[in-house]
């Protein structure tokens, strides 16, 4: 995974952010192994 | 995905430019049952109140995931009305991936925001045309042969 981008993990803060910064939500369901 | 394309360093910059990155684990509940999660990755553009309006599954390479997300950016616009919004996304998604799997969704969509901002036919020929020249044997061109005859 890449140092530059932090990846939000909980689904409400993630929402939030969304609409304070105008924009859409990338959701990756991966596998936890 | 974390071996290849979150790497990237083009598709880090586009994301964090134009998105807020969430990630969960597909046995997470209530979100595995909720979006009906049975493969990994399974990759979805939501809207800010987290309504789903595209997702993908399997593998995308960095050359396919930026257009990929371009096209959930499109579909949430044009999803909401805000068709101006979407053809701008469209046409950055024809612009800079013209050969990834979904220029030719993307310019079906491109046709049909057409149509439904300006209730003119004429995008939806527009689309048919370009996608039997670009795209002849895409889904999106046997989708839109009806258009021809506008």
């Amino acid at each position: 995974m890449t140092n530059t981008r932090t990846w939000e993990t909980d689904m409400k803060k993630a929402i939030a952010e969304a609409k304070a910064r105008d924009r859409q939500v990338f959701l990756d369901f991966f596998n936890p192994g | 995905m974390d071996a290849v394309t979150y790497p990237d360093k083009k598709v880090s910059d586009f994301i964090n430019k134009n998105m807020i990155a969430l990630r969960i684990p597909s046995d997470a509940k209530p979100y595995c049952t909720d979006f009906k999660i049975t493969w990994t990755p399974t990759l979805i553009v939501l809207d800010q109140e987290g309504n789903e309006h595209h997702r993908t599954v399997g593998f995308l390479s960095p050359e396919e995931l930026i257009p990929a997300l371009l096209l959930g950016m499109a579909k949430t616009r044009f999803d909401q009305q805000q068709y101006a919004e979407a053809l701008s996304v469209i046409q950055e998604l024809l612009d800079t991936c013209p050969g990834s799997d979904a220029a030719p969704e993307a310019l079906f969509l491109k046709g049909v925001s057409g149509y439904k901002s300006t209730h003119d036919p004429k995008p939806l020929k527009e689309a048919y045309e370009r996608l039997q020249a670009q795209y002849p044997s895409s889904e999106w061109t046997k989708r839109a042969y009806p258009y021809r005859l506008l």
